[in-house]
């Protein structure tokens, strides 16, 4: 490597004001701590998009495994949650197996079940607003969204509404005769910050 | 010894990378920012209107009926407003309930009446009240909660009303009668017209936390009833008990049918003539003194420490001062979906009116906007008969479609290319409904930027936005007046502009003996012809003469009134502090007061006399609770009927398409509560990456100075 060499006279400044160590270093240091901050930070934060793509991968081998057999296939050895169900939307071109549990750890991964299943016939399924769920803002009234179980059966919603809710004002209907399908992510969806509100997309199960 | 940087490989390796950042850097700005747009996507369906809380397919479980007594005594009513509701289901509920007032009514009073027991509400700074009205909730006491969302605009929250149950919520507000060339008026709005919140007042580039914007978006909106519920949702009755001081003549009430009666003495009773009215239009009543109007009405109070004063004084009107002076008009005209229906054709018929008005000498232009704006002309242009049949041509094509963004048309509409003052006049006048909740946005443009323009207000429709009305007019140094229908258009728009071609009396200044006169407003405004000046004063000791001095036509005036003729009024000071709640607000529009210290002085005003602000809100508590451990709350916002000859089918057309059948937003749900769901990835990846951009520019830099060494 070239000799940094700085020139003669500002050396000889630096050395007449003393701390020559610290004084030739820094403006050496400080764009490599930079760089290295700033990649790391960087890095970090590409990892959860990254992660959320991976795990899909892993997850859709373990839901047509799930299917095959019949009964919810781990994705992989340490996973404390299995694939469910897997939700699509044709016009929007996605397609996110949906893991049981609504556990945090498990939406790191995919759309996590609130509710399913049970007396109310309702569906609840939630997920982050910057991954797994991004498409939720581009859902229109009419969309026809499809849930595949590990069971393989398929039922068929239609989109009937979107509405913006806070998240402990959010309740559905129990006991009702429609089945139905609630998508619910974050709002509003170019926001950094957690906030209040939620964005629930509410369809009607067609077929 | 001087290399050329550009063929060290290793300079071209950190230009290839910095290049390399700097367009993924731009490809994520661009992402984000289109993710900015696309954010404004849940709006952008349908008439664009905030529809969050959506649309009510089914009657509420709570039941809502509304009685209203006002009582006008001189140049004030003071009113009460009974409302009762009724739990229908077998649960436990709670219920909360949007409504309007008028902007300039005071709530000092609210009572909650539970069998034969009633409680008495507090006054209490805003979030203290909300908190002892959610601690009452979770202890299952009944607690009523009054807060203000703006001056016309209120909620009542209702507690642990049980299964079967009937509470009633009485408040009680007092407002001045507005008083027109002899024509007295008492305007009650019965409903909130949907509002639409621009998607930019969410974000944080308004200047709020967006969480605090959601909230006050939340705040302003509720469920509109789908029409299939019927009309008598929410019905209402009025009675108003009519004592102005004199034998009221040619009582009126242009949009309810109602029935007088003779009361005591000079008294009048007016009552509906069907009883109950649905909540879907402002009921409004009008009446006039016989022969000449009195010229004056004094009344005084003492609160505290202090002396209250109010004033009603009509300057003399010295008919029109000649020519009236070159004129440029700026016809503003709202075509938004909130006007689609009735108000659109009336807003039409009040811009034709005013089109005929024009004479050659003046200018003028028109400005549309719905969530887009068009102006007409490029500027204004003389109103020459081919210019002005253009412009007739394009009134009667315009359609009323899409959301409220009125910013961008009031700054157009401020624009004066022709500053320098040659004597004539710039006027704006506003046709809208005023369905939009950044009503701050446009009182601060107007404050900013007013220039020498002047704002004038035609308020359309069944259910306008009397807050807006009035206080852009306020700023804008105008005036404002109301067109119901279409065939009012005609009458109100020709009182309008008789009236704004000049203010009628302009520096106007009060003073009283022997001390100051703290008055609110601070500074009187300008009158138009046939506006009394309302003077609202206070002092240490009220004696000796009112001096009030102005310029009418021209020319000095002046006038003393002798304070010993006051009549004692147990309404004064209230009125007083509604007025100087307002200036406050304003002058926080303006940017003369900053936010916090607005905040305080509106708290204090607001604890002081036992009013509901922004800052303060009226408590009542059952200290017994009543509903048992273990049975949940089930909680209700109750939906609003949409304002009459709006158009439902274009402002939840699209949206609600076969939405028929259930609905989820409706009661006896299960609650859940939803969990955080978001990453919020992008920010650090941003901040990352610039971080890393920066470090390598500085290497760069740095291996490019020692490359030239």
């Amino acid at each position: 490597m070239r000799q940094a060499g700085t020139p003669a006279r500002a050396q000889a400044k630096a050395q007449a004001k003393g701390g020559r160590g610290w004084r030739r270093a820094l403006p050496h240091l400080l764009p490599w701590a930079l760089v290295l901050a700033g990649a790391a930070t960087a890095a970090q934060a590409a990892w959860i998009p990254l992660k959320a793509q991976l795990a899909q991968v892993l997850l859709d081998r373990a839901f047509a495994e799930s299917v095959e057999r019949g009964e919810p296939v781990k994705p992989w050895n340490w996973a404390d949650t299995a694939p469910l169900a897997r939700v699509s939307v044709e016009r929007l071109g996605v397609g996110e197996v949906v893991l049981s549990g609504g556990s945090g750890e498990a939406m790191a991964f995919g759309p996590t079940a609130l509710v399913d299943g049970g007396p109310a016939r309702v569906t609840v399924l939630a997920a982050h607003r910057d991954t797994h769920f991004r498409f939720v803002r581009d859902l229109r009234a009419g969309d026809a969204i499809a849930l595949e179980r590990i069971d393989g059966s398929v039922a068929r919603y239609r989109v009937r509404s979107l509405s913006t809710v806070r998240w402990d004002r959010f309740a559905y209907p129990a006991g009702g005769s429609t089945e139905l399908l609630a998508l619910a992510t974050c709002y509003p969806f170019d926001s950094d910050r957690p906030g209040p509100l939620r964005r629930i997309a509410w369809a009607e199960r067609v077929g | 010894m001087r290399r050329i940087a550009s063929i060290d490989p290793r300079n071209l390796l950190a230009a290839l990378l910095i290049s390399a950042l700097g367009i993924a850097l731009a490809a994520s700005a661009s992402m984000l920012s289109a993710r900015g747009e696309e954010a404004a996507d849940p709006f952008a369906n349908g008439g664009l209107i905030l529809r969050e809380k959506g649309v009510a397919t089914e009657m509420p479980a709570m039941r809502l009926g509304t009685d209203i007594v006002a009582k006008v005594a001189g140049q004030t009513a003071r009113v009460t407003v009974t409302q009762a509701f009724r739990n229908t289901s077998d649960k436990w509920m709670e219920a909360t309930y949007l409504y309007p007032l008028p902007d300039d009514g005071a709530v000092d009073t609210l009572a909650m009446v539970v069998g034969q027991r009633v409680f008495r509400g507090r006054i209490k700074p805003r979030e203290e009240a909300r908190e002892i009205y959610e601690q009452a909730k979770a202890e299952g006491k009944k607690a009523g909660l009054v807060e203000q969302a703006r001056p016309n605009m209120f909620r009542n929250s209702i507690a642990n009303v049980g299964p079967g149950e009937t509470v009633l919520v009485q408040i009680e507000f007092q407002a001045p009668v507005r008083q027109v060339a002899g024509d007295y008026a008492l305007r009650l709005p019965l409903v909130v017209g949907p509002r639409y919140v621009p998607p930019h007042s969410l974000t944080t580039a308004s200047g709020r936390p967006s969480g605090e914007a959601l909230a006050d978006a939340a705040d302003v909106t509720a469920p509109t009833a789908h029409p299939k519920l019927g009309e008598m949702l929410n019905p209402v009755s009025i009675s108003v008990e009519l004592d102005p001081g004199f034998v009221p003549e040619g009582i009126a009430s242009p949009y309810h049918r109602v029935t007088v009666a003779r009361g005591k003495g000079a008294a009048r009773i007016v009552t509906l003539t069907d009883g109950e009215v649905p909540a879907n239009r402002d009921f409004e009543l009008s009446w006039s003194a016989p022969g000449k109007a009195p010229l004056l009405g004094l009344f005084r109070q003492r609160h505290g420490e202090l002396d209250y004063v109010m004033a009603t004084i009509t300057p003399p009107s010295l008919g029109p001062a000649g020519e009236v002076p070159p004129r440029e008009m700026i016809f503003v005209i709202d075509n938004s979906g909130s006007m689609a229906g009735d108000s659109i054709v009336a807003a039409r018929e009040s811009l034709l009116y005013a089109l005929g008005t024009l004479r050659p000498q003046d200018r003028f232009n028109i400005i549309r906007f719905d969530d887009t704006m068009t102006q007409l002309f490029d500027e204004a242009v003389p109103a020459t008969g081919e210019q002005l049949a253009t412009a007739r041509r394009y009134t009667a094509g315009l359609d009323a479609e899409g959301g409220t963004e009125m910013l961008p048309a009031l700054k157009a509409a401020l624009v004066d290319s022709r500053q320098k003052d040659d004597g004539s006049l710039r006027q704006i006048v506003f046709l809208t409904d005023g369905s939009l909740s950044n009503e701050a946005e446009m009182m601060a443009e107007i404050a900013r930027n007013r220039g020498r323009s002047r704002v004038f207000m035609v308020g359309i429709g069944s259910a306008p936005n009397t807050y807006l009305m009035r206080r852009m007019a306020e700023a804008g140094r105008g005036t404002f007046t109301h067109v119901g229908w279409e065939d009012e258009a005609e009458a109100k728009m020709q009182a309008l502009l008789d009236r704004l071609s000049a203010p009628v009396a302009s520096n106007l200044k009060a003073s009283v003996e022997g001390g100051n006169l703290d008055l609110a407003p601070r500074d009187l405004p300008d009158l138009y012809a046939g506006e009394p000046l309302v003077l609202l004063g206070r002092t240490r000791r009220l004696e000796g003469t009112l001096t009030v001095t102005g310029t009418i036509a021209g020319r000095e005036w002046r006038r003393s009134i002798d304070l010993a003729d006051a009549g004692a009024s147990d309404t004064v000071a209230r009125l007083w502090a509604s007025r100087r709640i307002a200036e406050v607000e304003a002058q926080r529009w303006s940017g003369e007061l900053e936010h916090d210290l607005a905040d305080m002085a509106v708290e204090e005003l607001g604890m002081d006399f036992h009013l509901v602000t922004t800052r303060t809100s009226l408590i009542a508590l059952d200290e017994t609770p009543s509903r048992p451990r273990g049975a949940t709350l089930t909680l209700e916002e109750l939906p609003l009927l949409l304002p009459a000859g709006w158009d439902f089918d274009h402002l939840f057309g699209e949206q609600n398409a076969g939405a028929a059948s259930v609905d989820p937003d409706a009661a006896q749900d299960e609650p859940l509560e939803l969990p955080e769901t978001a990453t919020g990835f992008m920010a650090p990846l941003q901040q990352g990456l610039a971080l890393l951009a920066l470090g390598l520019v500085a290497l760069a830099w740095r291996r490019r100075r020692v490359a030239r060494a």
